[in-house]
């Protein structure tokens, strides 16, 4: 069995956005008995590697980074049922969302396609997200880092409401913050007390990667 | 010597290229909060813009019908019934919809589809028939009543058909990109990739249906056509904007020129990376650019790079957040970047609120700044603020 030519045909799916192929090479992978777990770290994750590198260049927008992440997806569907649960080490996982009062989520879906295709493991609380839920999935998921997103001004000021009740548990220690969205500047970020103000998607990705990377290697 | 302009008559100069005698600057109706600050800025030279509509949309064979629990009474299910089928939404209201300006709240927010219209392949083709059975009917009255309130305190832009609860007049990908199919997710790029052809022959209908309203909007009596566009280049990426946005602007402009009217597009995002292809439309007002650190082009490059153009920016709400030490130096670093301060307006907000103190700190600089602007004016309004 050639596993190359299996994780190729996966990879060529997810950079060209091919719906049709990553069902086929997903399945056909299935088929020939490649590792669901190889297919997934040598095929797909250095696909969405590639993808976020062409956004990182400008080649690529927004929307292919999302389609190709909707690629992904389909293919995981197929992949998934093959997984047998092991031991292996786990991904450091990102609690995500945009806070409450907010709906705007282009930024947030954005950080975490992007946060995904550097190994972590994406929380999704999706939007308008009170700072209560937020806490409770932190504790729940054991997240070493807190990814906060608001569009509007004025729903700014709730992501200072996250980390308020982040600090009235023990958890405010164990994870790092990092908010971002149009209106979040670096000096918001520090009066508010968060650990890091996104630039822009791809510095703050960056920046998480830079807080695991100690313990990555 | 240039006599006192009105405000009317200023942000015209301005928008059709000429010398204004002070740099414009405006509230926009809506977020007008009328009262003790918004008098006096009015009084010290803040002029008005008010949207209003030029037509009135009827879809025939649609019936629409609003549902929901009264525990929850900003939670609505609309539901649009037609011969080929029926699609609903599922929109989230804030307090005070219905209650001020349409359906924003008191906080100015705009309602938020929690559930799309557009959700499965099926539903195209009910959207079509919507559209394709739409006819606009021109009323001129809402403009004309505008006119005769506001007289030479400000500006009627005509927004083509009102924002009742079916549309928003944005242009015919945009529409079905934000208000339709929606952006949550990236559903409008996933709809793209997998449906392309009913994207693709649902934009079209758009396209040929709007034509009817951009003749309409021709023979306004407004002097200037605004299309509430929403243009961010994050969502719209170039790509998009040149296939299905700039034809668009080319068809609306041809009509409207043809007639007099100036085309303005609402574009208050990052349009940074459609700068180029924006300076290759027709479009004569860009407006709500709002410069950094809220969006990434400043002022002053814009307006190099768009000779044709004439800008009204948007005072970036960040800044306001900063306190008015902040507003103070940000708008005299502006006034320095943008000299001579020609083809430029400034909005006070086009998307937020803004409280009585930063109101009246940038009415003070703004009031000062005769055109043509140069170095030492600004200076001399510096000193004129110690």
């Amino acid at each position: 069995m050639d596993e190359n030519k299996y994780l190729a045909a996966l990879k060529e799916s997810i950079v060209n956005l091919d719906f049709d192929g990553i069902h086929k090479a997903a399945q056909e992978a299935m088929d020939a008995g490649v590792e669901p777990q190889k297919t997934i770290m040598e095929g797909m994750a250095p696909a969405m590697a590639v993808v976020g590198d062409k956004f990182e260049t400008g080649e690529y927008f927004l929307s292919e980074l999302v389609v190709a992440g909707e690629v992904m997806k389909e293919g995981m569907e197929i992949i998934t049922p093959y997984i047998k649960a092991d031991s292996s080490k786990k991904a450091e996982r990102v609690v995500i969302a945009t806070v409450e009062g907010d709906y705007h989520d282009i930024g947030k879906n954005l950080v975490a396609t992007l946060l995904k295709a550097q190994g972590f493991e994406i929380i999704d609380l999706g939007s308008d997200v009170p700072a209560s839920r937020i806490v409770e999935a932190v504790k729940e998921h054991n997240a070493v880092i807190v990814g906060l997103s608001a569009l509007l001004t004025f729903t700014m000021a709730n992501m200072g409401e996250v980390i308020k009740a982040l600090e009235a548990t023990s958890l405010r220690n164990r994870v790092k913050v990092i908010i971002g969205g149009a209106p979040v500047t670096p000096q918001y970020a520090q009066s508010i007390g968060a650990d890091h103000g996104a630039l822009n998607a791809m510095e703050g990705v960056h920046k998480c990667v830079e807080w695991v990377s100690s313990s990555r290697r | 010597m240039v006599t006192e302009m009105t405000p009317r008559e200023r942000l015209l100069a301005a928008s059709r290229k000429q010398r204004a005698d002070r740099l414009p600057f405006f509230h926009n109706w809506r977020h007008l909060q009328a009262g003790l600050a918004e008098r006096e800025c009015r009084n010290r030279g803040m002029g008005i813009t008010w949207s209003r509509p030029s037509c009135i949309m009827k879809m025939h064979g649609v019936t629409a019908v609003e549902e929901g629990d009264r525990s929850d009474p900003f939670t609505v299910r609309r539901t649009y019934s037609t011969p080929v089928g029926s699609i609903s939404l599922l929109e989230k209201r804030a307090p005070g919809a219905g209650q001020w300006h349409a359906q924003r709240g008191w906080k100015d927010i705009t309602p938020w589809q929690v559930e799309r219209a557009i959700k499965t392949p099926e539903d195209y083709k009910v959207l079509k028939y919507m559209i394709e059975n739409t006819e606009y009917v021109a009323d001129y009255f809402p403009i004309e009543q505008a006119q005769e309130w506001l007289g030479d305190d400000g500006i009627v832009l005509d927004s083509f058909y009102g924002a009742l609860w079916d549309f928003v007049p944005h242009s015919p990908m945009q529409t079905l990109m934000i208000d339709w199919i929606g952006s949550e997710g990236g559903r409008c790029f996933i709809h793209q990739a997998k449906y392309g052809d009913l994207v693709e022959d649902l934009y079209q209908a758009f396209s040929k249906s709007y034509e009817a309203m951009y003749q309409i909007a021709a023979r306004s009596p407004a002097d200037i056509i605004w299309c509430p566009d929403n243009i961010d280049g994050v969502l719209v990426n170039p790509r998009l904007f040149e296939k299905y946005f700039m034809p668009e602007y080319n068809k609306m402009a041809e009509v409207l020129h043809s007639h007099g009217k100036l085309l303005a597009v609402h574009m208050d995002g990052r349009v940074g990376v459609l700068k180029d292809l924006i300076a290759n439309t027709p479009i004569d007002i860009v407006e709500a650019l709002h410069p950094p650190p809220l969006c990434d082009l400043p002022i002053g490059e814009a307006l190099s790079l768009w000779k044709d153009k004439v800008i009204w920016m948007g005072f970036p709400a960040t800044v306001y957040e900063l306190g008015s030490q902040t507003v103070t130096e940000f708008t005299l670093n502006l006034l320095k970047e943008v000299v001579p301060g020609e083809r430029l307006a400034i909005a006070m907000s086009t998307e937020n609120l803004v409280s009585n103190e930063n109101l009246l700190m940038l009415t003070s600089i703004l009031e000062n700044a005769k055109l043509p602007l140069t170095p030492e004016k600004v200076d001399q309004i510096e000193k004129s603020l110690k």
